[in-house]
């Protein structure tokens, strides 16, 4: 402060020279159009360049953030686009009649993510809880059995596929009504085995396999696929291969099927069981 | 003491007179308009005491400069420029003092200072206040060389007023002008 003061003191005149021709300059800019437009231009000149240059300076630095908020932005044109709307409109196709009490209920779902290549394989449907969509519902398509549900989410579900190395689908061939199970081979997305079909059974290539109720997942009659093979294993039960009917490479729309009276079924079969023990 | 003043205030009224009701309306026609401007009222500023205070010079020349701008209709413009003339007087009195200093009575114009001296007093200051003033007036470097022929012709045009007067007054043994 000391040394402000002498620097004062010892430039006194030197320093209300320029505060007075500061005066002057303000006097002369405020009352002379030409000097005051002239002195707008080359500070607009002067502050324009400045700022400019600033701004590219800080452009540069904010790309981060700017590309963020383009891809947000981005990800927010997207959203419009229909494609990627949710479908909420939904119902299970469900028919009242008074001679017959429906016992298995269809909801169509989409596709959305699907893998046939690996050794336990899901998929994905665009439905879910909020649907009525729990875990253990069988999913069929068009063409045969697809798989069963295995997690499910408020809006969508996991199916393990047929092509799962731990799906078993309770089978039987249709035209003789002897019962097994049908895994999937594990190699081909179209090859399966049918297990647990006697030796003694009377089947030939070409014959249908269709669910079986035994499994109380299925309702009774998809199609599962054809006899492909007959193999002699030598033991009590027939190796048999069969080729899917479902094309797991091209599915887009499929059926979850609910089955109304199962939970009636579980715990009675429960109950059995229990007093069995 | 008190009659200095008055001669000053008398001298700062009549050359103000002079400038803005006579030499401001001169107008010279055709090619030459512009370049003989005379601005006799710097004289009152040279003519100041020799030991006046540096910060009463500055206000002094501010205020003088200020009133010829309010009849001129460009505030800033000459007070802006009597300002830097009254900046640099002390420091070029001392540049060009004798070597014995100045004395304290002496008066600032062509019978104390003598001709020589006085000559490149008011050739100095005249130049340097014509300087500032025309390049405010222009406000702008870009058309550099008339800019400098108007200061050299504006200059010239002044200081041949002022040593005009200073001839004139001396011939009248009035010092007053």
């Amino acid at each position: 402060m000391r040394n402000f003061i002498l620097l004062i003191r010892r430039y006194h005149f030197f320093i209300l020279f320029l505060i007075m021709q500061g005066l002057c300059f303000y006097l002369l800019v405020m009352n002379n159009s030409y000097q005051r437009s002239a002195y707008v231009t080359t500070s607009n000149y002067v502050v324009g360049t400045i700022y400019s240059g600033y701004s590219q300076l800080t452009d540069y630095l904010k790309l981060g953030i700017t590309n963020r908020q383009l891809a947000e932005e981005n990800a927010l044109l997207r959203q419009l686009d229909t494609a990627n709307y949710y479908d909420q409109h939904f119902h299970w196709n469900k028919e009242d009649d008074s001679l017959l009490i429906q016992q298995y209920e269809y909801l169509p779902a989409r596709v959305i993510n699907n893998s046939v290549n690996r050794i336990n394989n899901y998929l994905t449907l665009d439905k879910g809880s909020l649907h009525g969509i729990r875990p253990y519902m069988a999913v069929a398509c068009g063409s045969g059995v697809v798989g069963i549900v295995k997690d499910v989410s408020p809006h969508f579900s996991t199916v393990s596929s047929l092509l799962h190395s731990d799906t078993r689908i309770s089978s039987k061939i249709k035209s003789n009504d002897y019962f097994g199970t049908t895994v999937w081979s594990g190699n081909s997305p179209v090859i399966g085995q049918l297990r647990d079909i006697p030796s003694h059974a009377k089947v030939k290539v070409g014959d249908t396999i269709i669910t079986s109720t035994f499994s109380g997942i299925f309702p009774r009659g998809i199609v599962i696929g054809k006899i492909l093979e007959l193999g002699n294993s030598g033991d009590s039960f027939k190796d048999i291969k069969i080729k899917f009917s479902t094309d797991f490479q091209n599915l887009s729309y499929v059926y979850v099927i609910r089955n109304i009276l199962k939970e009636e079924r579980d715990s009675l079969e429960a109950k059995t069981t229990t007093h069995a023990d | 003491m008190l009659i200095e003043i008055f001669q000053h205030l008398f001298r700062f009224i009549l050359l103000v007179f002079i400038q803005v009701l006579v030499l401001n309306k001169i107008e010279i026609g055709g090619i030459l308009n512009g370049y003989f401007n005379p601005f006799l009222y710097i004289m009152f500023i040279l003519m100041l005491p020799v030991n006046i205070n540096k910060v009463l010079l500055l206000f002094i020349a501010f205020l003088t400069g200020l009133t010829i701008d309010i009849f001129s209709g460009t505030p800033g413009m000459h007070a802006s420029a009597c300002l830097v003339l009254a900046f640099i007087r002390p420091g070029f009195l001392n540049l060009i003092a004798p070597r014995e200093g100045y004395e304290t009575t002496l008066r600032l114009n062509i019978s104390g200072m003598g001709v020589r001296t006085f000559v490149v007093y008011a050739g100095v200051c005249t130049l340097v206040h014509h300087t500032v003033l025309f390049f405010i007036e222009a406000f702008n470097f870009v058309d550099i060389l008339n800019l400098l022929l108007r200061i050299v012709t504006n200059s010239f045009s002044s200081f041949a007023l002022i040593m005009l007067s200073q001839v004139l007054s001396q011939r009248t043994k009035d010092s007053t002008l």
